[in-house]
């Protein structure tokens, strides 16, 4: 908390609200940016109602909504993440600067996933129509640009000496961003070079697991991508479980996690890559 | 869904916000919620639903009137039109009602012929507001 010269202060009351305030007061352009990203899915929906179309084999507007939630809570992590950089990094020119080069990229993604589903073509992997094909790799370069937003709090959050919240947290939150990076331009490069993100099976998108669609008759690269971009919350809430449960100390439990997620999640990208669905026991 | 559901699913949604608009003078706050806000937005989500959605199939373009007459000839951007004059015609018609309020520069029976008017011929309902508040401006006090 903020130490305010205030003569009496507000409680403090818990609350979506009292959250959202938090966030917009510590990162406002991350937290306007989530906010903004959650309110276009909104006739993204309304037109995949409406909208016949398919995407291998699934309604074409499904990419750009998954997109848009997972850009939406991507940035609003870093807006709750904030509260723990050094005190006045988000006023530094250079954080601005690096802050509005990450929105423009999510900007830039948002626009290019959006506009080739609206004109009924790939984004991704989309090698036959000169135009995409050209801006496939320079969107590569603006995911990992967006990317290391991650990277970027592990460090900063590292070196923030007054930090006063438990050990196992603050190395929670500094391995699950530090490992969010690496671990997402091995997996998301090797499905960028591999033009797909299944590895034999059909591809298509109807037969896969319930709601997040991933493949059920291949392997998915998809899965492995998605573990390694979610450290940044996976492994935190184990360090936040553990402080919960009375062990703030618990420095190198957390450190065994992590390197046990990382594992984890080149595990999955083996799967993938060998051919085989994730949890094929499951849909 | 049908675009004929869609068609009369939004015209109702948009007669609802004028009936509002009638009422206003009873409920003022409510009325610019509902017709200055609510409507508007849902119409105007759906408005880009149905742009997002079947653009790209429409032939044509903004440039030439030929242009024009062959967007419409696809009937998904021919219902996208519709939608747009109702969203913003109800808008203007919610403007138009708060302005003549806040302002005091005219009183609401004026307002009322020009709420049809908005509604049937959008920008003439918009040009008789704006006609009779000028008409009803006080005189320059001479020095």
């Amino acid at each position: 908390m903020t130490a305010l010269a205030l003569p009496a202060p507000a409680p403090v009351r818990a609350g979506p609200l009292t959250l959202w305030n938090r966030m917009r007061s510590d990162e406002p352009l991350f937290a306007a940016t989530a906010l903004f990203l959650a309110l276009l899915v909104i006739p993204m929906l309304a037109a995949a109602m409406i909208d016949p179309r398919l995407h291998l084999g699934e309604n074409i507007w499904i990419k750009p909504i998954k997109f848009a939630v997972a850009l939406s809570v991507y940035t609003a992590t870093l807006a709750i993440f904030a509260r723990f950089l050094p005190a006045g990094t988000t006023g530094r020119i250079a954080y601005r600067l690096f802050a509005g080069a990450v929105v423009f990229a999510i900007a830039a993604e948002m626009i290019w996933i959006g506009a080739a589903a609206a004109m009924g073509t790939s984004s991704h992997f989309n090698v036959d129509e000169p135009v995409w094909a050209a801006l496939y790799p320079v969107m590569g370069a603006m995911a990992t640009l967006l990317t290391t937003a991650s990277a970027v709090y592990a460090w900063q959050i590292a070196r923030n000496r007054a930090l006063t919240i438990a050990p196992a947290l603050k190395t929670g939150l500094v391995w699950g961003l530090g490992l969010t990076l690496p671990l997402t331009l091995v997996t998301a490069g090797t499905m960028s070079s591999l033009n797909g993100h299944n590895v034999g099976g059909s591809g298509m998108g109807t037969e896969g697991l319930w709601l997040i669609g991933w493949l059920r008759d291949g392997g998915d690269l998809r899965v492995a991508h998605f573990f390694a971009t979610h450290a940044m919350h996976f492994v935190p809430a184990f360090a936040l479980a553990l402080v919960w449960l009375g062990r703030p100390q618990a420095v190198r439990a957390v450190q065994l996690v992590a390197l046990g997620f990382s594992t984890f999640v080149l595990g999955t990208f083996a799967q993938a890559l060998a051919g085989r669905p994730f949890l094929a026991f499951i849909g | 869904m049908p675009l004929e559901t869609l068609f009369s699913t939004a015209s109702s949604l948009a007669m609802v916000g004028w009936l509002v608009l009638l009422i206003s003078p009873f409920v003022p706050r409510v009325a610019h919620i509902v017709s200055g806000r609510i409507i508007p937005l849902i119409l105007s989500v759906g408005y880009t639903a149905l742009i997002l959605a079947f653009w790209s199939s429409g032939e044509g373009g903004f440039d030439t009137l030929d242009n024009v007459a062959r967007l419409f000839e696809s009937r998904e951007l021919l219902l996208a039109g519709w939608v747009h004059f109702l969203a913003f015609d109800l808008f203007v018609g919610a403007w138009i009602v708060r302005d003549a309020r806040e302002t005091g520069a005219l009183p609401f029976w004026l307002v009322l012929p020009c709420l049809p008017l908005t509604l049937l011929f959008g920008p003439a309902g918009l040009a008789a507001y704006f006609a009779l508040r000028a008409a009803r401006r006080p005189a320059h006090a001479l020095a």
